[in-house]
């Protein structure tokens, strides 16, 4: 009896079923035009009476205006994301646990950056994660310390140290790139070959191909060399292989808009693609609402696998983003088109 | 295993060898019945559980959906009632 309890679906029933129903939690769509004639204080007291009610009332004391929204988003996100690692087992969880180190790689660069800037380990905190396997307190600590060489020594023994271990201060795009690169490799390398590891798969692959076209649009359009543009790309895409970025990457930008026409991602993006386009805007609110529609619609095909959570994890990143982006329009006064615009909804 | 040697069993022996096969029938048919509806309701009642962690209300639906496999050992035990009554 026992391989007929084992075999099977490998404890995916609790997880995506809680996971639906977190997701049914979520805002819905009607809220985000409602958001956008709202006050910023008016927004906070929205948000203190919907999900967020726990963060919002728990940094009450320490925050206020647009810190307060702004620490309670990533909190929030924080807790969601830990809260699915709390509730699944076995491959979900380690499914999760993998994909979720995206945030450890957020808080180094953001740690980083800040450091490069020089800015106060208050300011980087702000815009701090605590989603991965680096703790909130372990951050922090880390984001107090002066030297590079202190940071250094703090994640050494973390997977991601051999990115680091070169860096002296200056330029951070090569070392960006370069843990962005360890955590892709690490992400594909982990799966495995039960079916749930295999749709996993599927889906990270896309997600490299988007980030791969986005990297594409920015860097042609700026018309970089092809070796730069190299370096830039992610390896290990579905339909972007090694070959196509190198072909890709040394066209011109008229024959790379005609070359993207061979792949699937073209019908999303056709319309808002024209040769003489001035901003990325567009195609990368495109590619981000693909990103989204694409995770719904095969975490339809397989509902008990990984992809509903992944799904879910997605939407609920975009929630946070679509709300972070409007109040911030607000704070600076940007037109509602052009805050509409940044929407991915 | 009792050994029957049919050539030279009375007609009650036969009688009870065959009313022992149809019991066994009969336990087989509520067993292997309750052993899949056991294994359709392990992963619904896992999901029902989950949903309801998250939103209480889906209790009664999550109930509904849980019993639903329980018709295959009630068909189980119908044919079980028809081996031994009928």
């Amino acid at each position: 009896m026992a391989f007929l309890i084992k075999r099977g679906s490998k404890k995916y029933p609790y997880i995506t079923a809680r996971v639906r129903a977190m997701k049914s939690k979520l805002m819905p769509r009607e809220v985000y035009p409602k958001l956008m004639n709202m006050d910023i204080p008016e927004i906070t007291r929205l948000m203190g009476e919907s999900e967020y009610k726990q963060d919002v009332d728990e940094l009450a004391q320490k925050y206020s205006g647009l810190d307060l929204l702004e620490h309670a988003l990533n909190q929030n996100l924080a807790r969601t994301y830990r809260k699915l690692l709390r509730i699944s087992k076995d491959e979900p969880n380690y499914l999760i646990t993998e994909y979720l180190r995206h945030w450890d790689i957020w808080n180094i660069k953001t740690i980083l950056r800040g450091k490069y800037y020089g800015a106060p380990a208050q300011e980087i905190m702000d815009a701090v994660v605590a989603a991965g396997q680096l703790g909130y307190r372990q951050i922090t600590s880390i984001a107090n310390m002066e030297s590079i060489e202190d940071i250094k020594s703090a994640l050494a023994n973390s997977p991601y140290y051999s990115a680091i271990a070169d860096y002296e201060g200056g330029e951070l795009s090569t070392i960006e790139n370069e843990l962005d690169k360890i955590y892709y490799s690490r992400l594909l390398a982990s799966i495995g070959k039960s079916k749930g590891e295999k749709l996993s798969l599927k889906f990270i692959m896309t997600e490299i191909d988007l980030k791969n076209l986005k990297t594409l649009f920015r860097t042609k359009k700026a018309g970089l060399d092809k070796d730069v543009i190299l370096e830039l790309l992610i390896p290990g895409g579905m339909e972007l292989k090694s070959r196509d970025l190198k072909k890709m990457s040394s066209l011109s930008w008229s024959d790379f808009l005609k070359r993207l026409e061979d792949y699937s991602y073209w019908s999303a993006i056709s319309e808002v693609v024209s040769e003489d386009m001035t901003s990325l805007m567009d195609v990368e609110a495109v590619l981000d609402k693909y990103a989204i529609e694409y995770a719904s619609k095969v975490s339809h095909y397989y509902p008990i696998s990984i992809l509903p959570i992944y799904d879910y994890m997605l939407r609920k990143n975009n929630e946070i983003n679509s709300i972070r982006t409007i109040v911030r329009g607000k704070k600076v006064n940007l037109p509602d088109e052009i805050i509409r615009k940044h929407l991915v909804m | 295993m009792v050994d029957i040697n049919l050539a030279e069993a009375s007609v009650e022996q036969i009688l009870a060898n065959q009313r022992g096969l149809i019991a066994i029938g009969a336990g087989l048919a509520v067993g292997l019945s309750g052993i899949a509806s056991a294994l359709a309701e392990k992963d619904i009642g896992a999901a029902a559980v989950g949903a309801m962690a998250e939103r209480e209300e889906l209790f009664g639906k999550g109930l509904i959906m849980t019993v639903i496999p329980e018709t295959i050992v009630i068909f189980g035990l119908v044919v079980a009632i028809l081996l031994l009554f009928l």
